[in-house]
């Protein structure tokens, strides 16, 4: 691949749209995988449809030079297979921009300042196909698709003057061992796709990417996938869990990896059962996790607080989901954060982790297993659909900087003098024996217990005993606790603050930069510990900023709600649950509202 | 029962015994199940700290406690689940699970058949006394008055939920348990301590589920299933029965001349999740192990 050092700065999105099995999500792969190897760096943004087949699906593509931080605003390139591709999601499209469309398949309406291009995609591909007809034999040729795809990579690598070289590479070493009839095929079809959209051209106007070079390895991920990989990174080797969208991709994945790593997976017959199975398995002295969504969480509660009250380490990922009860399985929300931190009766502690981007879901799962058992207590790490299923160029992790917490284990010396399971400590955290281990026999118990655990429900006893779980999140949240969050933005004094958690991570970067670029006075708090809350860090950022904004995921503002319990700032509240992620426009929308004010 | 946990050293009943005493009324059939559990575990010579005995919640679910093994009382119905994940990530652990019949069959029920599917080598002992201990003494799905009682006219047992009669039927467990295939199959009565040893110890040493339903009267909620009314009812299951044939074993659970004492129906030829598992990950043991780096690779 040739490489040329960017003169210009990369920033286009383009959408693909077409009903599902169309051959959208394979060309979109297609176009993420030619880019990035561009130097390009990459967000993609997919919607799925509630259909089990069948269905308009979406696949937005944000390719920049430079890291990305959100899908964007506006779409520049519009890619409609098919007519209800294009009326499902044309919106969103800027006036002045470019479709691509299959004129095989339908004639998009007339629509002034638009830039067009028609692509007969079957037409074209099916002529390729013929070229060969006589190079291959009767069975492989019937069972040849026509390169449709190839077609439409060619004409959108053209359309946005991005080299074919990677492209022709990639077909080289996709179909080498199918022979030579089948490369040449798709090569041409690659270059006729080009060559249409050459034709077209003239003197309307075309987005560029321009390649970049690349300095460090980089890999092209989403949030799931990094997620798990970081659990496996992290020493998971028990995993318990029951299919549920989004979250089910999660267990597919380890399903494959986990016995080459020693470990044990189970798809359990209810998420009861999945979280039973961890406590388990942890119990027993493994690392377990268990991934779900709202739902499932909702099922697991009482467990929860199991865990939290017989202080074994668990990793419950929690991969949010749109809506209330089945709500919208498909969409993202960040709508658990009540659940997670007050989802319990009575009360026992538990850590609330949260990722807020693709490459921070591998730290954050590496962060959630190593406070579940430095603490001894469960720990729910919150996802969501929208950072499950997208796609980003990311550099690849320095596995160096990975660090592993064990759990506090007795002393042979501890073992053979009168063991105490739940011994009261200057942390709050005891030593916890594994069975085989001679001397520290005991009794896991939700039940009321002394630091023997033997059962007791004595005044003074629930008082040392429940002071002694609850000292662990103070312990935290004075060490290492008081440190989960980042700062973006100005040092200083602001004019406005944003304090947010999660996935919105990247559109408030983004927005903010916006801002601070045309001379605003803008900060941002990132929050990754959500319990226990970074207060003192949160009082202090309050403090150098004039109003504070706090952009969220969902209906009634629950983050909000949880920062102000926590630390009595006032804030402005931005709530919003409709199934999408932020756009960088509304964010930018809502700070000069709060600015202007 | 793994040969891993079981020790060298020799263990009386007593060395099993803890210094928490039982919390269980006088007279609670509880007593004797927990001492032909001691029995048996000293007749298996298992490891103390090899053995983990896992409960639900229940009177009979405070048992953990009373030995000196690892031990977990869970939350009502889950034990299973949790014995599943102890047993799986640690095949080398003996893992017991006891609990009472609504632990079992109420809140419980859906884990048995998941159990049975994936046949960990867990021995299940539930202490049937046909009623909500713990509770005070609600109907529970063993409490045994047919369905047909009030429209018959028939003087009823009254439970404290069902004052009136009870409008439901109940289950009969071991008839469930063949249903489900679990691998081992017996009834036990805590008034049989020797026989109950026995059947306890055959069931540790099954490889494989083992579901024991053993009766084990509560003296203080319910004066029906009594001692007395079980030493009537039970006899030896005959012994020509032959436990693999499963048609023969549904005949003898369904039976209503009394309840038949002994294993009932087993399967030897099932295996366990724990060989699947071992298998599975003997497939890649020759190759390059997990690593996280070449994973991480897959997507450059
Ligand atoms: C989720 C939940 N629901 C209800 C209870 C209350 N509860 C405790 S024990 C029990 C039933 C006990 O009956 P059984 O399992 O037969 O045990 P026994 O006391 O008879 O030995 C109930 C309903 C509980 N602890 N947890
Ligand atoms: S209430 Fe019944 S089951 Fe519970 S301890 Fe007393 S006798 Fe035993
Ligand atoms: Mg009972």
């Amino acid at each position: 691949m040739s490489q040329q050092t960017a003169t210009h700065a990369t920033d286009v999105v383009v959408r693909l749209a077409g009903e599902s099995g169309e051959g959208v999500v394979s060309l979109g792969d297609l176009t993420v995988q030619m880019l990035s190897s561009l130097g390009l760096d990459i967000y993609t943004f997919q919607t799925f449809p509630a259909k089990i087949k069948g269905g308009t699906v979406m696949y937005q593509i944000r390719v920049h030079s430079g890291v990305t931080l959100s899908q964007g605003d506006g779409v520049d390139v519009l890619i409609a297979l098919s007519k209800d591709g294009y009326d499902s999601f044309h919106m969103g499209m800027r006036e002045d921009g470019i479709l691509l469309y299959d004129s095989d398949a339908f004639t998009p309406p007339e629509s002034p300042g638009r830039t067009e291009y028609g692509l007969p995609i079957s037409t074209l591909a099916n002529h390729e196909k013929q070229a060969i007809r006589s190079e291959v034999e009767g069975e492989q040729l019937k069972r040849l698709p026509p390169p449709k795809n190839i077609v439409g990579l060619g004409a959108l690598m053209r359309l946005i003057s991005a080299p074919l070289e990677p492209a022709e590479q990639y077909i080289r070493d996709l179909f080498g061992r199918k022979g030579e009839p089948i490369v040449r095929m798709n090569i041409n079809a690659l270059h006729v796709g080009a060559q249409h959209i050459e034709d077209q051209i003239g003197a309307k106007r075309t987005p560029h990417v321009y390649p970049v070079p690349v300095e460090r390895e980089r890999l092209t991920i989403n949030g799931n996938q990094m997620l798990a990989i970081g659990a496996l990174a992290a020493g998971c080797r028990f995993y318990a869990g029951y299919p549920i969208t989004p979250a089910s991709d999660i267990m597919e994945f380890l399903a494959k990896e986990m016995p080459k790593f020693g470990g044990e997976l189970i798809q359990a017959e209810d998420e009861i059962a999945a979280l039973g199975m961890c406590l388990g398995a942890s119990f027993a002295g493994k690392k377990a996790m268990t991934a779900t969504s709202g739902p499932g969480l909702s099922l697991m509660v009482e467990q929860i607080n199991l865990g939290g009250q017989a202080e074994i380490p668990v990793v419950i990922a929690d991969i949010q989901r749109g809506g209330a009860s089945t709500g919208m399985p498909t969409k993202t929300s960040q709508g658990d954060l009540n659940l997670a931190v007050y989802g319990v009766h009575n009360e026992s502690p538990r850590i609330v982790i949260a990722a807020s981007s693709v490459e921070d879901c591998f730290w954050t799962s590496v962060d959630a297993f190593n406070l579940a058992e430095k603490y001894q207590c469960p720990v729910i790490l919150l996802s969501d659909q929208a950072l499950a299923t997208r796609k980003c160029t990311i550099p690849m992790p320095e596995l160096d900087k990975v660090r592993l917490e064990d759990r506090l284990k007795p002393t042979s010396e501890e073992l053979s003098n009168g063991f105490r399971r739940f011994e009261i400590t200057e942390t709050g955290v005891s030593p916890m024996s594994i069975p085989g281990m001679a001397g520290g026999a005991y009794v896991s118990t939700g039940i009321e217990h002394d630091e023997l655990s033997n059962p007791g429900y004595d005044p003074d006893l629930a008082q040392r005993m429940k002071a002694k779980r609850f000292l662990k999140l103070e312990t935290l949240a004075k060490s290492e606790g008081a440190s989960y969050y980042r700062l973006w933005g100005v040092k200083g004094h602001a004019k406005v603050g944003i304090i947010a958690f999660g996935s919105t991570e990247g559109v408030l970067r983004e927005s903010t930069e916006r801002a601070r670029e045309e001379g605003y006075k803008v900060a941002h708090l990132h929050c990754r510990l959500i319990n226990p809350l970074p207060v003192e860090a949160i009082k202090e950022f309050a403090a150098r900023c004039d109003k504070i904004l706090i952009p969220e995921l969902n209906w009634s503002g629950q983050f909000g709600h949880w920062v102000r319990a926590n630390t009595n700032i006032e804030y402005r509240a931005f709530a919003k649950d409709v199934g999408l992620p932020f756009a960088p426009n509304e964010i930018y929308n809502q700070i000069i509202e709060l600015l202007a004010e | 029962m793994p040969e891993t946990a079981v020790s060298q050293q020799q263990y009386a009943p007593k060395d099993y015994k803890s210094s928490l005493k039982p919390i269980w009324c006088p007279g609670c059939g509880d007593f004797g199940v927990l001492n032909a559990l001691y029995k048996a575990m000293s007749i298996c010579g298992l490891s103390p700290e090899k053995t983990v005995i896992v409960s639900g919640i229940g009177c009979s679910s405070r048992l953990p406690g009373f030995v000196t093994t690892y031990g977990f009382h869970s939350v009502h119905g889950r034990a299973l689940t949790i014995a599943t994940g102890i047993k799986v990530s640690r095949p080398d652990l003996n893992v017991v699970v006891v609990g009472g019949d609504g632990d079992g069959y109420s809140i419980g029920a859906g884990h048995i058949p998941h159990t049975a599917r994936r046949n960990p080598d867990i021995t299940y002992l539930i202490m049937n006394n046909n009623v909500y201990g713990l509770t005070k003494g609600q109907v529970s799905p063993t409490s045994m008055v047919p369905m047909a009682s009030l429209q018959a006219n028939i003087d009823p047992k009254r439970w404290k939920t069902t004052p009136y009669g009870m409008t439901e039927d109940y289950i009969n467990p071991i008839a469930m348990a063949i249903a489900y295939d679990i691998s081992f199959v017996a009834r036990g009565f805590s008034y049989r301590p020797n026989q109950l040893t026995e059947i306890i110890v055959a069931g540790l040493q099954h490889k494989g589920f083992s579901l024991i339903d053993a009766f084990s009267p509560c003296p203080t909620f319910n004066q029906d299933q009594t001692d007395d009314y079980y030493k009537e009812q039970t006899y030896d299951v005959p012994e020509d029965h032959d436990p693999t044939d499963r048609v023969k074993a549904f005949e003898l659970a369904l039976r209503t001349d009394g309840y038949p004492i002994g294993v009932i129906y087993r399967n030897d030829t099932k295996h366990s999740i724990m060989e699947e598992q071992a298998a599975l990950k003997a497939r890649f043991a020759g190759q390059p192990s997990g690593s996280v780096s070449a994973l991480l690779h897959r997507f450059v």
